[in-house]
């Protein structure tokens, strides 16, 4: 074998060592983990829900019931932000709130997720006196992690099992103890609620 | 989409050096040259849509039969990789549809299987400019990572590539070569599904080696 020919199977073999890697990436930091997912029933006109009724209850998973049991673990802090922000956005996009479940063309459930989460399915709230049928399904399966933040609204005039009109999930917020975590709440919510323009079509 | 990853640099390995044997075991009969190169990859097209930034990993391999004096058949194999890191929205075309906001990690590595045709310009042992075309397509493994989410796409897509190029003799068998390859496919989709056309230009830079 000639030389040139050697010398170029050598220049392969360290070319492929150092090119191995397929997916070179970064480490990620905890910022990089803030994510906010939205989705919505492409069915719905939501032009036809501008009144709102909203539990100051926050809610996590129940795994064995699968239903919402209230979340204890939340600090009034936080819990306050997070209702604070959703209702702030939600009366600038047009929403009006009431507090008469009869007059609420929507209801919104906010959920803190307690473990490991894998989401999908379908849940019932503590909620279901506010009549007729508030069982609702979050329509993606993907494992969240513990403090994932899900706001889901809801058709309060549906009676069957479907997934929320609109779901909105930030992921693993709450797990974070630094002192940032109030403007990431706000932030994140905001976020949510400017990726999903069509919320406030009509009003 | 299938969250899949495949060795393929095992592949092409393994195809350098079947490569390298055969131009070995052809030397005498003056008709074959091979090449390999150092490949960077400029997105383009809808690709630039979901990666801006230019890929600095990549390997080109070329195998050529000279069929007439100026006129050359062949094999072309390659590995492009692109990779970018943004924040930023992603629109989801599912269903349900909907959207995701995070900090995300977009990665395209291409690899090009194709037949090729070139002519050349001037004469055999002097700077030969050339023109040419691949055909054939890629296997290309998509992926893009939002934080927690993960979204693979690998699939063959076909697609051509006009390339432009000149051979640069040093000794007697063997040269510099430095090439611009225009890869566009036709058909596919992207990580998460979307229909997408992939285009970049591949430049090359490295050894040509022949009998």
């Amino acid at each position: 074998m000639r030389k040139t020919t050697l010398s170029l199977i050598i220049f392969i073999a360290a070319a492929i060592f150092i090119l191995q890697s397929c997916y070179p990436g970064d480490e990620l930091t905890y910022s990089d983990t803030d994510i906010v997912a939205t989705f919505y029933d492409k069915d719905a006109d939501f032009s036809n829900y501008d009144t709102y009724i909203m539990s100051d209850t926050i809610y996590t998973f129940d795994d064995e019931s699968q239903s919402l049991i209230p979340n204890d673990d939340i600090s009034l802090t936080n819990k306050t932000t997070i209702l604070n922000g959703i209702e702030s956005n939600l009366e600038n996009i047009g929403f009006n709130s009431t507090s008469n479940p009869s007059d609420a063309d929507v209801v919104i459930a906010v959920v803190v997720t307690s473990s490991t989460w894998v989401g999908g399915g379908c849940y019932y709230g503590y909620w279901y006196y506010w009549y007729p049928y508030y069982s609702w399904c979050y329509p993606v399966y993907y494992t969240y992690d513990t403090g994932t933040i899900i706001i889901a609204m809801i058709d309060r005039s549906v009676t069957e099992e479907r997934p929320g009109l609109w779901i909105a999930t930030i992921n693993g917020l709450l797990s974070d103890a630094s002192t940032e975590l109030q403007s990431r709440i706000n932030q994140n919510i905001d976020q949510a609620f400017s990726q999903s323009p069509y919320l406030g079509e009509g009003k | 989409m299938k969250i899949t990853q495949i060795k393929f640099w095992q592949l092409l390995s393994v195809l350098a050096l079947t490569i390298l044997l055969f131009s070995s075991s052809y030397a005498q009969r003056e008709q074959w040259y091979g090449a390999l190169t150092y490949s960077v990859s400029v997105p383009a097209g809808d690709t630039k849509d979901i990666i801006e930034d230019i890929g600095w990993w990549g390997l080109g391999l070329d195998y050529r039969y000279m069929v007439q004096k100026n006129l050359s058949v062949g094999l072309y194999f390659g590995w492009n990789t692109m990779y970018e890191k943004v924040t930023g929205l992603t629109e989801l075309n599912t269903d349900p549809p909907g959207a995701i906001y995070g900090t995300q990690e977009n990665t395209i590595n291409s690899f090009p299987i194709m037949a090729s045709i070139h002519y050349y310009f001037g004469e055999r042992k002097q700077l030969r400019p050339y023109i040419g075309l691949n055909a054939g397509g890629s296997v290309m493994l998509q992926r893009k990572a939002i934080g927690i989410y993960l979204w693979d796409n690998d699939q063959w897509q076909w697609g051509v590539a006009p390339e432009v190029g000149v051979a640069i003799p040093v000794e007697r068998d063997f040269g510099l070569l430095i090439n611009g390859k225009y890869n566009m496919y036709f058909s596919g989709e992207d990580a998460i599904g979307n229909d997408v056309n992939n285009a970049y230009w591949a430049i090359n830079v490295g050894f040509v080696w022949e009998p």
